[in-house]
């Protein structure tokens, strides 16, 4: 398993953000859904190793992030989409892409290889030389996209990915997803049901901090039979089961 | 009608707040009176003749580079857009913060002996201030504490060699009562605060 | 078998050793493409024209204002690039240090491989290659011109490396700044920060044994650190120059890992490492500050740190002087060559009247100036014996130059020359000093109005005929009737007076000339 948390919590301040999650995944694609402040995007900074867990145990590529050097060798095959893209503005689209391959220790004889393939995967090969205070908020995300690709990573985490991206992109995007999801343990966090249904082949619904639901993204359309919250038989699902955690 | 005066009024300081707060004012204020304690405490201390008058030029200075970092917005486009009492706010802010400085700065060097007096505290001041607005407008309010600080290498200089160097655009090294570098200082300012109350500062994009 | 498991041992040996080659080739790349990509993005690229303008503003017009020594031009050079350079570098890596906070980009970077540590010592490393490209400009620009301009001696190389080594210094410390403390105003508060501390802090030397020497504005012995008279006729004694690099070297050190220390909350081994090296930085910074506060004002001017001391340092210069032609030829140490015409011609009038005389000297000779701490920060000069072989009679001179004080035109140089060297020959050959005799005193005074002093003008009664060198001259004042031996021995024609004095000036000199019996 590329992802073992057992009991893990994490607190800021007096918020408890997490509480005591135990999840596991192996290669696929897997959807995190929740309404906002569920916890999903601390659950992604811990597995992103960004946060240390307060309490719990957690294992991610069969390593031990507690440590450092493992916690190296993890990073060395981590991809990680945050919510809120930071980005130098001054850079062109290669450099950003290239400055994170750097960073993430990709060696150089593959460099260049691999910057490129990441930028034509998310369709921006045409424009590697663009400044990024040029793009457009749906070029930047694929940008992001491709940073977080670039090492072709074991663990991509995605924090919201399709925000922003034209309905077009979306498609192309949940494409990339299937493919990255053969060989690496994807995790999509995101509010967009239909790119879970499309894209994912498990689902964990978060809420308040906890896993309120695990399973294949059927079987959550299933449990929203009946239910009359949501347009899609996926978001009656999703309802149905958020519904069910709160009574 | 008074009722809507009053509501009226209450929305104006609301925003004036809130203005203040996006723009880190209290904290400026804070770095502002630092300045002053920090002054008064070295102002106890004895320098030399050139140690005295560079004394006051480096708080000035730095009063002056908090200022112009101010007008730095986070908001960019969604607040030039939505805002139109902008350009009053900042203006409001740059004169209270200006007007707060150069009394601070007079106060820390009253009964002591603080160079070109409150006269020369509020000269330098203003001019500093306008450098740095100029410097927001062309670099952006991160970088635009350039301007007076590199002002602030000149000026000492200006001061050392005395009166070699005579131009008005080197306000610190002439007399408190000097028309000319009182004009000079005056231009700058006003130059910085029409530029700044106009256009803001400038804000790179993904700023 | 044997063979066969050993040719497997050396391959697998060769393998491994390729393996590791291959590695640090791959990260030497790695370091270089982050190091290209961030010198392209960042902000001190932006500053650098500014630095490079308020140096030549404030210190290359002062220094090539200055006489062509390369004393004089290094040290101004060294305080001045220290000034112009910190101030822009230290609000510049603030900046930069701010750069993740400002940008979000803090966790996307911060999960990456590459440690945080080697992230910001790129990030450093391309901030200070910025700032030292502009500076080593600056230095080309400065020691280029005093190279064509100079007439002897070469470039000290001291200085420059101490404002090289500060460069990168303050240059962490600005990061760190920014990193620990990432807000907007973190920047200007850190380059007022470092002027006040470098323009200030100098009022706290007292004396030549001050810790805050080790400040690199800080030159040779505050107030006397351009001094002229330094590091021209003895080598540059470096030893505080050796503590300010220290310094330099180890406010690096403690400010990189001040960064470390700040990140990875939770993880030990990095903290750990960070935590040693910060202490190494500090016991380096403490080391050259207690190194620097040991020091002492040496005979040659200069700040000598006994632990750093290497006595070669204090043995003379060899050079071979430049002298004029005149009758008593007229000898500077070269460094010095371009005040030759000015000190020949101001003492001309003084050459002319003595020429040819018995105890006139057969050369003058500048000699080194000798240095002795004063109270506070007073510094006393006085001039070095000059080695006298028996019957040769050399006189030595300081030039006005070598006293303390504010650089001199060719007139005002010219002026003093003729106002303090001139008598002081003058008192050598008549023997007149503090006990002279009235005969002397109205002789000296005769031949000093000869010599271009305007007629009828006369010491006023307080005057004290005498100056900084060394040379005794007469010190009396004078009284009606030496008054009217004076103007009677200058009015007799210059052959006569020459004539009385080839005869009588042993018995001047002797002091067994009475006023009635000068002609």
């Amino acid at each position: 398993m590329n992802v073992e948390i057992t009991r893990v919590t994490r607190r800021f301040g007096r918020t408890m953000a997490v509480r005591g999650i135990t999840l596991t995944a192996g290669p696929g694609v897997l959807g995190l859904l929740g309404p906002n402040g569920a916890g999903k995007t601390t659950l992604l900074r811990m597995m992103a190793t960004v946060v240390p867990p307060s309490s719990g145990r957690m294992r991610l590529l069969d390593r031990d992030p507690g440590l450092y050097r493992p916690r190296q060798e993890i990073r060395r095959r981590l991809g990680y989409l945050p919510q809120s893209l930071g980005y130098y503005p001054g850079f062109t689209i290669g450099e950003f892409v290239e400055y994170f391959a750097l960073l993430k220790e990709v060696p150089p004889a593959r460099m260049r290889t691999a910057v490129s393939a990441a930028i034509e995967r998310v369709e921006l090969g045409d424009q590697a030389k663009a400044r990024l205070r040029t793009l457009s908020g749906g070029m930047l995300r694929r940008v992001g996209i491709a940073q977080a690709i670039v090492n072709e990573p074991d663990l991509l985490l995605l924090d919201e990915p399709t925000a922003g991206l034209d309905p077009e992109q979306r498609v192309a995007f949940r494409a990339l997803l299937r493919d990255l999801g053969q060989h690496a343990t994807v995790v999509v966090s995101t509010h967009l049901v239909e790119d879970v249904g499309a894209a994912c082949a498990r689902v964990a619904l978060m809420d308040r901090g906890t896993i309120v639901y695990t399973g294949t993204p059927a079987e959550l359309t299933a449990r929203g039979v009946g239910h009359s919250s949501g347009d899609a038989p996926l978001e009656r699902g999703y309802s149905a089961v958020l519904a069910a955690a709160r009574s | 009608m008074r009722l809507v005066r009053l509501v009226r009024l209450v929305r104006l300081v609301r925003l004036v707040r809130l203005h203040v707060a996006s723009r880190r004012v209290p904290a400026a204020a804070a770095l502002i009176a630092g300045c002053a304690v920090a002054l008064r405490v070295a102002l106890s201390r004895r320098f030399d003749a050139s140690g005295v008058l560079q004394l006051a030029l480096i708080f000035e200075a730095a009063c002056a580079a908090v200022i112009a970092v101010t007008s730095a917005s986070p908001f960019g486009d969604c607040e030039r857009t939505a805002a139109r009492w902008l350009p009053f706010l900042r203006l409001t802010t740059v004169l209270a913060l200006t007007a707060l400085g150069a009394g601070a700065l007079a106060a820390a060097g009253t009964g002591a002996h603080l160079a070109g007096g409150a006269l020369g505290v509020l000269r330098n001041l203003t001019g500093l201030v306008g450098l740095g607005l100029l410097g927001a407008l062309a670099a952006g309010g991160g970088l635009a504490w350039i301007g007076p600080i590199a002002y602030l290498v000149v000026g000492t200089y200006a001061l050392w060699r005395g009166p070699v160097l005579t131009t008005p655009w080197l306000w610190p090294a002439r007399a408190p009562h000097d028309l000319g570098a009182a004009v000079y200082a005056g231009l700058v300012f006003a130059g910085g605060l029409v530029a700044i109350t106009v256009r803001g500062a400038r804000d790179p994009a993904g700023q | 078998m044997t063979t066969t498991a050993a040719t497997a041992a050396t391959a697998a040996t060769a393998v491994t050793a390729a393996g590791r080659a291959r590695v640090a080739c791959d990260s030497g790349r790695v370091t270089a493409r982050l190091l290209w990509l961030e010198l392209r993005h960042n902000a001190m690229l932006w500053i650098l024209p500014a630095a490079v303008l308020l140096f030549w503003f404030t210190t290359y017009r002062t220094a090539m204002a200055l006489p062509p020594l390369w004393n004089v031009r290094a040290a101004t050079f060294q305080s001045g690039a220290v000034v112009d350079f910190i101030t822009p570098v230290v609000g510049a890596a603030a900046v930069i240090g701010t750069r993740q906070a400002r940008r979000r980009t803090t966790d996307l970077v911060s999960i990456t491989s590459l440690p945080r540590s080697a992230r910001l010592l790129v990030t450093w490393a391309a901030t200070s290659c910025w700032a030292l490209a502009g500076y080593l400009i600056c230095l080309a620009a400065t020691y280029g011109e005093t190279a064509r301009e100079a007439s002897w001696g070469g470039p000290l190389w001291w200085p420059a490396v101490v404002a090289a080594t500060s460069v990168p210094a303050f240059a962490a410390l600005g990061l760190a700044a920014g990193t620990l403390v990432p807000s907007r105003f973190t920047a200007p508060v850190a380059a007022v920060v470092a002027f006040f501390v470098l323009a200030l802090s100098t009022e706290l030397i007292v004396g030549s044994q001050s810790y805050w020497q080790v400040l690199p504005l800080v030159t040779g012995p505050w107030d006397t650190g351009k001094d002229p008279g330094v590091a021209t006729f003895y080598p540059y004694v470096p030893d505080l120059s050796i503590a300010q690099v220290l310094f330099g070297g180890g406010l690096t050190v403690a400010a990189l890992a001040a960064i470390g220390l700040s990140g990875g909350r939770s993880w030990r081994r990095p903290r750990a490492v960070a935590a040693a090296a910060a202490t190494c930085g500090v016991l380096m910074a403490g080391t050259a500050v207690a190194l620097a506060g040991t020091g002492r004002l040496d005979a040659h001017g200069m700040i000598e740190i006994p632990a750093l001391h290497d006595a070669a340092s204090d043995r003379p210069l060899r050079f071979t002087p430049v002298c004029s032609g005149t009758a008593i030829p007229v000898c500077l140490n070269p460094a010095y060559a371009g005040y030759l015409p000015a000190t020949v011609a101001a003492l001309a009038p003084v050459v002319r009247e003595i020429a040819g005389l018995p105890f006139a000297p057969t050369k003058i000779s500048q000699v080194a100036a000798v240095y002795a701490q004063g109270p506070g920060n007073s510094v006393e000069i006085s001039q070095e014996a000059l080695p006298s072989p028996s019957g040769s009679r050399l006189l030595g001179m300081l030039l006005p130059d070598q006293l303390l004080g504010p650089p001199l035109s060719v007139a005002q140089f010219e002026a003093n020359v003729r106002a303090n060297t001139g008598p002081s020959v003058l008192a050598y050959v008549v023997g007149a000093g503090p006990h002279a005799s009235a005969a002397q005193v109205a002789v000296w005074t005769a031949l000093m109005n000869a010599a271009g002093r305007p007629p009828g003008a006369q010491p006023s009664g307080s005057e004290q005929v005498g100056n900084a060198q060394g040379t005794e001259q007469p010190a009396a004042a004078l009284d009606p009737a030496v008054l009217a031996a004076t103007r009677r021995f200058a009015a007799l024609p210059v052959s006569a007076r020459r004539a009385w004095l080839v005869r009588n000036l042993a018995a001047l000199r002797a002091g067994h000339i009475t006023l009635g019996q000068l002609p």
